[in-house]
C-alpha cells in the first residue's frame, strides 16, 4: 500500500504539540486574564506539577509493562484490568490489615503494596497461561481480563463493605529527601514527593536498561519480531514470553496499587471503576512512545498533565462544564492514535508461537 | 493485531457449527463452575448468622442457591406454585434479552468485518440520547394517539439509529484513513460519549421537575405499545413487539450477511482483507460501512432501552454495550446465535436482581461470570486438550467429521 508522503506522522505532532505549546505560552503572557492566561498560570503552579506526577504514576507504569508484553509478542489489552485488581487488592488489605499500623517494621499501606503486585502479577499469569499455552485470541482474552476485574472489584468491596466502594485507608507519606530537596524547581518535585513517583522514575530507568542493555530485553525483541529465529537460537520462546507478560503484569502492579495508595485512599468500584481507562490510556502512551521506556514515561506526562491541569480548575473554582473538560485526556488519545496510527506493531505480536509446527 | 484476527476467524469458519456450540457450551459450564467457587469461598468472607462451618471457617453463601435464583429467578421461579408466564422477572429476562440482542447484532457485525467495535456502549449513549432528544421534539408536531404512535416510534428508532451509526462511523474512519487502532479508539468514544452525552443533558435537556439526571418524559402513546391480550402488562416495560422486531432483526442481519454482495465482501474483508481488496472490496469505505451498521446497531439499542424501558433517558446507562460484547462473542459472532446468547445474558441480568433480593451475595457476580465466559470461549484449546485428554473424544477432526457444515 502507498502511503501518501504528507501523512501525519510522530515527530509532526511533537512539532505541532509544541507549536500551539508555544503560542499559548505567548498568548498567556500577554493576555493574562484571558483563558490562556489563567490556563498558563495554573499549568505554572507548583501543584500542578505535583499532582501530574502523582496521575502519570499508573500510565506510566502500566505502558512500561504493556511495552515489554507487546514486544516479546502478546499485546496485553487487559492492562486496565491489572490496574484495577492491584489498585483495588492493595486498599483492601491496607485496610484489613489496619490502616497506620505496622507489621514486622513495615507499615501496613507497604504490605497492601506488596499484595497488589502480587495479585496483578497472578492475574497476568493467568492472562500468560491462557494466550501462551492455550493459544486463546490475545484481544478477546485481554478484554476478558478487563471485563472479570471490572466485575470483581466491585463484588469483593460489596462483601466487605456492603457497597462498591471502599472504606478510605488514608495515603502514603511523602518521602522527603534532605538537601536535594532544596534544589529549585526540581526539588519539589522529584525529592519531595510521594514513594510511588520514585517508583515509577526507578521503573522507567530500569526498564529502559533491561530492554535495551540486557541478553533478556533482545530475546523480548526476537521473540516479538522472529520467534522461530529466537527458538532456532536455543531460547525458550514460552518462557521469554511468560516472563515477559508477568513482568507487565509486576509494573502494572506497581502502577495500580501506587496509584491506589499514594493518590485515591479508596477504591470506587462503581461504573468504570476509580482507574477509568486509564490502562488503555497507557496503551496509547507506549504507542506514542513508539515501546520505548523513557518516552512511556515522557508521554504519560501529557495524558497526566492534562488531568492536572482539569482538577486544578474544577480546585480554583472555575465554572467549567466538568464533564466535557473531563473527556479531553481522552480526546487526546485519540488524537495521538490519529498521529501515530501506522506504529508498527512486532511482527509475532498476536500470534501464538507454535513450536512444534512445520 | 489484523493477522491474528485472520487467523481466529479462519479458525473458527474451519471449526463445525456443532464444535462451536460445544465451546460455547462448555465455556458455559467453565464460567459457572469457576463463578460457583468464587462465590463458595468469597462467602468465608463475609459476616452472616447462619453458614456453613468447614474448619472454623464459616461459609456465608451457597453456591447451589445462588445458581437457583439466577436461573430459576430470572424466570420469576417456574417450579413453585402460582407461577404465570407473565409474570415481572420474565419480562425483565425479556426486556433485557430485546435490548442485548440489538447489542450483540453491533458487536457481531464489525467483529465479522474483522473490527472490534467496544462503543457499542458509547453509541447506544449517543442514539438513545437522540432519540429521547427527537421524539420530544416532533411530539409538539405530530397527533397523539394511535397516529402518534405510528410516527414517533419509527422516528425515534430512526434517530437512534443514525445517532449510533453516525457515532461509529467516527472510529471506523479513523481505523481507515489513519489506521487509529479501532479497540482503543472505541473504548475512549465510550468515555467521550458518556461525557458528551451528560453535558448536553444538563446544558438543555434536563427534566426541570427531577433532580435526577434525565431528559424529560417522552408522550406514553410514544413507547412501544404492548400486545392487547397475550402481552404483558404495561407495568412491566416489556413489549412483545419489541422482542418481535429484534428477532427479525436478527433475521434481517443474518440474511444480509449471508446472502447479499455487501455481506459477502464484509465477511471477506474480516477473513482476507487482501483477497477482498484484490477481489475489488474497497477495503476502507468498508470499515466505514461496517462500523456504521455495527453504530446504527447500538443506537437502535438506545433508542429501545429509551422507548420500551423508561420512556425517557437517563444519564445513567446500564453497561449493555459490555454485555454486548459478551453475548457476540459467546454466539461466535454469528447472528442467529446472538438471540439465545442474548436471552442467556437476559437471564443473567434479571436474575442478578433475584440474586440481590434473595440471597446476600452481591449482584456484580454476574460482570464476573460474563467476563469468565468471555475468557474460556476465547480459549478453545483449553477445551480441546481436556476433551483428548478425559473423554477420548479424538482431536479436532474427529469432532469436525461429526458435525454439521459450517454455516459460512
Amino acid at each position: 500500500m502507498i502511503e501518501l508522503p504528507s501523512r501525519p506522522d510522530r515527530r509532526t505532532l511533537l512539532v505541532g504539540l509544541g507549536a500551539i505549546t508555544a503560542v499559548w505560552v505567548v498568548l498567556g503572557l500577554v493576555f493574562p486574564d484571558s483563558w490562556a492566561g489563567v490556563l498558563l498560570s495554573i499549568a505554572a503552579n507548583p501543584s500542578t506539577h505535583t499532582t501530574m506526577l502523582r496521575l502519570a504514576v499508573p500510565i506510566a507504569l502500566a505502558a512500561i509493562g504493556g511495552i515489554f508484553a507487546e514486544k516479546s509478542g502478546v499485546i496485553n489489552i487487559g492492562i486496565e484490568g491489572l490496574l484495577i485488581v492491584s489498585a483495588f487488592s492493595a486498599i483492601i488489605v491496607t485496610f484489613w490489615l489496619g490502616s497506620g499500623e505496622s507489621t514486622l517494621a513495615l507499615s501496613h499501606h507497604w504490605w497492601g503494596f506488596a499484595v497488589g503486585v502480587l495479585v496483578s502479577t497472578l492475574f497476568a499469569l493467568l492472562f500468560a497461561v491462557v494466550c501462551i499455552d492455550f493459544k486463546a485470541d490475545q484481544i478477546i482474552a485481554g478484554l476478558a481480563v478487563w471485563l472479570i476485574a471490572l466485575g470483581l472489584a466491585p463484588f469483593v468491596s460489596r462483601i466487605v463493605f456492603d457497597s462498591p466502594n471502599t472504606a478510605g485507608v488514608g495515603y502514603f507519606q511523602n518521602v522527603t529527601i534532605p538537601v536535594l530537596s532544596e534544589i529549585p524547581l526540581l526539588g519539589y518535585l522529584l525529592f519531595d514527593t510521594p514513594p510511588q513517583v520514585y517508583i515509577m522514575l526507578a521503573a522507567a530507568v530500569a526498564g529502559w536498561y533491561l530492554l535495551n542493555r540486557t541478553a533478556f530485553g533482545r530475546w523480548v525483541v526476537a521473540s516479538g519480531e522472529n520467534p522461530k529465529a529466537l527458538d532456532t537460537a536455543g531460547v525458550d520462546v514460552r518462557r521469554v514470553r511468560y516472563t515477559a507478560v508477568l513482568l507487565s503484569g509486576i509494573f502494572a502492579g506497581l502502577g495500580g496499587a501506587g496509584f491506589a495508595l499514594g493518590q485515591l485512599g479508596t477504591f470506587a468500584g462503581g461504573g468504570e471503576t476509580a482507574i477509568g481507562g486509564r490502562g488503555f490510556i497507557a496503551i496509547a502512551t507506549y504507542l506514542f512512545a513508539n515501546y520505548h521506556p523513557i518516552g512511556a514515561l515522557l508521554g504519560s506526562f501529557l495524558f497526566a498533565g492534562l488531568e492536572a491541569m482539569q482538577f486544578q480548575l474544577q480546585n480554583l473554582g472555575y465554572a467549567v462544564p466538568t464533564e466535557l473538560i473531563r473527556t479531553i485526556p481522552y480526546a487526546t488519545v485519540i488524537v495521538v492514535l490519529v498521529f501515530v496510527g501506522k506504529t508498527r506493531l512486532p511482527e509475532a505480536a498476536g500470534e501464538a508461537y507454535d513450536g512444534d509446527e512445520d | 493485531m489484523r493477522d491474528d484476527l485472520e487467523r481466529l476467524l479462519e479458525r473458527l469458519i474451519h471449526a463445525s457449527v456443532a464444535e462451536r456450540v460445544a465451546i460455547s457450551v462448555a465455556a458455559l459450564f467453565a464460567a459457572i463452575l469457576v463463578g460457583g467457587v468464587l462465590v463458595f469461598v468469597s462467602g468465608g468472607f463475609a459476616s452472616c448468622r447462619a453458614g456453613l462451618d468447614l474448619a472454623g471457617v464459616t461459609f456465608c453463601y451457597n453456591p447451589i442457591q445462588v445458581y437457583y435464583e439466577l436461573f430459576l429467578g430470572s424466570l420469576g421461579h417456574p417450579l413453585e406454585g402460582d407461577w404465570s408466564p407473565m409474570n415481572y422477572s420474565l419480562a425483565t429476562t425479556l426486556r433485557q434479552t430485546t435490548l442485548l440482542i440489538f447489542a450483540g447484532l453491533s458487536v457481531a457485525v464489525a467483529f465479522r468485518a474483522g473490527l472490534f467495535n467496544i462503543g457499542t456502549q458509547g453509541q447506544l449513549v449517543i442514539g438513545g440520547l437522540l432519540t429521547a432528544v427527537t421524539v420530544l421534539f416532533a411530539a409538539s408536531y405530530v397527533p397523539g394517539g394511535f397516529v402518534g404512535t405510528v410516527l414517533l416510534i419509527p422516528i425515534g428508532v430512526l434517530a437512534g439509529a443514525v445517532g449510533g451509526g453516525l457515532y461509529g462511523a467516527i472510529p471506523g474512519a479513523l481505523k481507515a484513513y489513519a489506521g487509529a487502532n479501532e479497540v482503543i479508539t472505541t473504548i475512549m468514544l465510550n468515555f467521550i460519549a458518556a461525557g458528551v452525552a451528560s453535558t448536553l443533558l444538563s446544558w438543555r435537556f434536563q427534566d426541570p421537575d427531577s433532580a435526577n439526571p434525565q431528559t424529560r418524559a417522552i408522550p406514553e402513546y410514544a413507547e412501544i405499545p404492548n400486545v392487547p391480550v397475550v402481552g404483558f402488562s404495561g407495568r412491566m416495560d416489556f413489549s412483545l413487539l419489541a422482542l418481535g422486531f429484534a428477532v427479525a432483526l436478527m433475521i434481517g442481519i443474518a440474511w444480509l450477511l449471508a446472502r447479499t454482495s455487501f455481506g459477502y465482501e464484509l465477511r471477506t474483508s474480516g477473513i482476507q482483507p487482501k483477497a477482498a481488496a484484490y477481489g475489488g472490496v474497497d477495503e476502507k469505505r468498508m470499515t466505514v460501512a461496517s462500523m456504521t451498521l455495527s453504530g446504527a446497531l447500538g443506537g437502535i439499542a438506545g433508542a429501545f432501552w429509551v422507548l420500551m424501558e423508561h420512556g425517557r433517558w437517563l444519564e445513567n446507562v446500564p453497561a449493555l454495550g459490555f454485555d454486548g460484547i459478551a453475548v457476540s462473542i459467546l454466539a461466535g459472532n454469528n447472528p442467529l446465535g446472538v438471540g439465545a446468547a442474548a436471552f442467556l445474558f437476559g437471564v443473567l441480568s434479571s436474575g442478578s436482581n433475584a440474586i440481590n433480593t434473595a440471597t446476600d451475595v452481591p449482584p456484580e457476580l454476574v460482570g464476573v461470570l460474563s467476563g469468565l465466559i468471555i475468557l474460556f470461549v476465547a480459549m478453545p484449546e483449553f477445551f480441546r486438550m481436556m476433551g483428548r485428554r478425559y473423554a477420548d473424544v479424538g482431536g479436532p477432526e474427529r469432532t469436525r467429521s461429526t458435525g454439521g457444515e459450517a454455516d459460512d
